[in-house]
């Protein structure tokens, strides 16, 4: 029906990867955008080595930014944490099947909000708090 | 009965097609397409007698200062304003209420004071009372509204005494399309000696409005909504209270004698258009005038209220379709829904494949829609060149995309 509603989209919006909370995570992120009700939840539990070993999502929202958050969650798999502080925009929107186009670039990149806010607070030692967003 | 035909032919943007389809454009409410005449009248200045407006001791300047401040007559007859110096160029509705609340609010409104809203406002109606508000330590109170989206009237007597010194509110909602007794609200804020202001940005472009009739303090409206360019927006307001105002924003033209230390305004309306003002776009609104009048406002409402009982009609009539807000009778031509939990922006998105243009999300009233329980709704709204054919299109495009994603 649409060249943005890919197969692998439609796919991670209806089966999402890895939903649901982690037991004890270490990084724990949230975004909110009040503009259009998109929230991410996102929970990363490390490895003594400093390695993500598990991904877990919870969220509301789009197609886009849910299967965004979805296919996030097994991307993330294996990196250490520096390696996810210099995750890009592009990174992400790279890793969609299909081109977003500008005006849902904002849908596909919460998951990378949620992560921004939740390593800043894991390198700051404190409570992960939910980002301030323009509405 | 509007020839709708003819009328589409004024506009050159509804002959286009987008994504392979012809264009079923269904967001006037939040700006308007624009007909020839209107396009003509802004080039004709352009190209033949373009000069900066008021003061110019030549033939261009003239006319065009001719053109611009006939356009300010055209538009104080269309809301029937009892003078031209009542009617104020602005940029929009936007900064026409914020000249409002930071002249009139500014000089009148004091700590303790109450300010009358409903629960129904677009974020133009509200965020420049909320600055005023926290600046005088005034207090907001809010009109509530129903499930259906009406305001609670039944309410407005206990909300109104002596402590109410302001009552802003919208003539017809861009979310819940509701049309609000707008004559009678001014009448028992006026008992109270409440000043009230009408935002008027969903109304003006859709049915006769009359200032004198609603005996309103002020009004307000955007251009763009009504044929006319962006740019350009109108305050009304009655004279004795824009006379006791102090201006807005300083500069040129709003002056009278420049001192070093100080000066005096400019009489009404100049006092409150500082600098060059957007005269070529106060002309397209003229002209846009000339063209909504000539084809007659019943008429384009009575139009407007077909098509949307049509469309609520039809609409409901879809498993998982909800829309929101007041029966037929009660509203305009905008309708809100929420489609079987499929998120507003994906439906929007969708929707826009097929060449159908509908707006996504909060509509610029975040607290209504909270109130209402949602975070975000799709909305098709509805003008003079909108048909029964496009509500199909419409109706077609959503029971595919339900077949193809409802759960
Ligand atoms: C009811 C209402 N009020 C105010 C506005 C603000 O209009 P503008 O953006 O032209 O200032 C709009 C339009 O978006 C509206 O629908």
């Amino acid at each position: 029906m649409s060249t943005l509603y890919s197969e692998t989209i439609l796919d991670h919006y209806i089966h999402p990867r890895n939903w649901g909370r982690l037991s004890s995570p270490d990084i724990v992120a949230d975004s909110d955008d009040p503009s259009c009700g998109d929230q991410v939840h996102l929970e990363i539990a490390l490895s003594p080595d400093g390695r993500v070993a598990q991904v877990a999502f919870e969220g509301e929202g789009c197609m886009i930014s849910m299967a965004s958050a979805s296919l996030f969650t097994e991307r993330l798999q294996g990196m250490r944490v520096e390696e996810l502080e210099a995750l890009t925009e592009e990174d992400v929107l790279g890793w969609m099947d299909v081109p977003i186009p500008p005006n849902r670039r904002r849908c596909a990149l919460s998951p990378l909000v949620a992560l921004r806010a939740g390593l800043a607070a894991y390198r700051r030692g404190g409570e992960p708090k939910a980002p301030a967003q323009k509405g | 009965m509007l020839d709708v035909e003819r009328i589409r032919a004024d506009f050159p943007a509804l002959s286009r097609t987008v994504h392979g389809h012809p264009l079923v454009f269904l967001d006037s409410a939040a700006s308007s397409q624009k007909p020839l005449p209107v396009l003509e009248a802004m080039e004709r200045l352009y190209r033949e007698y373009y000069a900066n407006v008021h003061r110019g001791i030549y033939a261009f300047s003239e006319e065009a200062t001719l053109a611009y401040e006939s356009a300010r007559d055209r538009v104080a007859s269309f809301i029937n304003a009892p003078v031209r110096e009542g009617v104020i160029f602005t940029r929009n509705t936007t900064e026409a209420i914020n000249l409002v609340a930071y002249t009139w609010g500014r000089a009148n409104i004091r700590s303790g004071d109450r300010i009358l809203l409903t629960e129904m406002e677009h974020h133009s109606n509200l965020i420049p009372w909320q600055l005023l508000a926290q600046e005088k330590e005034a207090q907001l109170l809010y009109l509530p509204i129903t499930d259906d989206g009406l305001l609670r009237m039944d309410r407005l007597d206990s909300l109104l005494d002596e402590r109410v010194k302001l009552v802003a509110v919208t003539m017809m909602s861009n979310v819940l399309g509701t049309i609000n007794p707008v004559r009678e609200i001014v009448g028992k804020a006026h008992e109270v000696g409440a000043v009230v202001l009408v935002d008027a940005a969903q109304a003006v472009p859709h049915m006769p409005v009359d200032v004198q009739d609603l005996d309103c303090d002020f009004l307000a409206f955007s251009g763009h909504k009504m044929c006319g360019p962006t740019g350009i927006g109108v305050l009304y307001g009655k004279e004795v209270l824009l006379e006791r105002m102090p201006p807005f924003l300083g500069g040129g033209n709003m002056i009278h004698r420049v001192e070093w230390e100080s000066a005096t305004w400019n009489r009404l309306p100049w006092k409150f258009e500082a600098g060059t003002p957007a005269f070529v776009e106060g002309v397209g609104l003229g002209a846009a005038v000339d063209y909504l009048t000539g084809i007659g406002m019943e008429a384009i409402a009575a139009h407007e209220r077909e098509l949307t009982a049509y469309a609520l009609e039809r609409l409901s009539a879809l498993p998982g379709l909800r829309v929101i807000g007041p029966p037929a009778h009660q509203r305009g031509g905008v309708l809100a829904f929420t489609f079987r939990g499929i998120h507003p922006h994906d439906v929007a998105h969708l929707l826009d494949r097929e060449g159908i243009a509908v707006r996504a999300g909060h509509h610029c009233a975040q607290p209504l829609h909270r109130r209402l329980g949602l975070t975000a709704t799709v909305r098709a709204s509805f003008y003079l060149y909108n048909t029964t054919e496009e509500v199909d299109r419409l109706v077609q495009a959503l029971e595919q995309l339900g077949n193809t994603l409802g759960q």
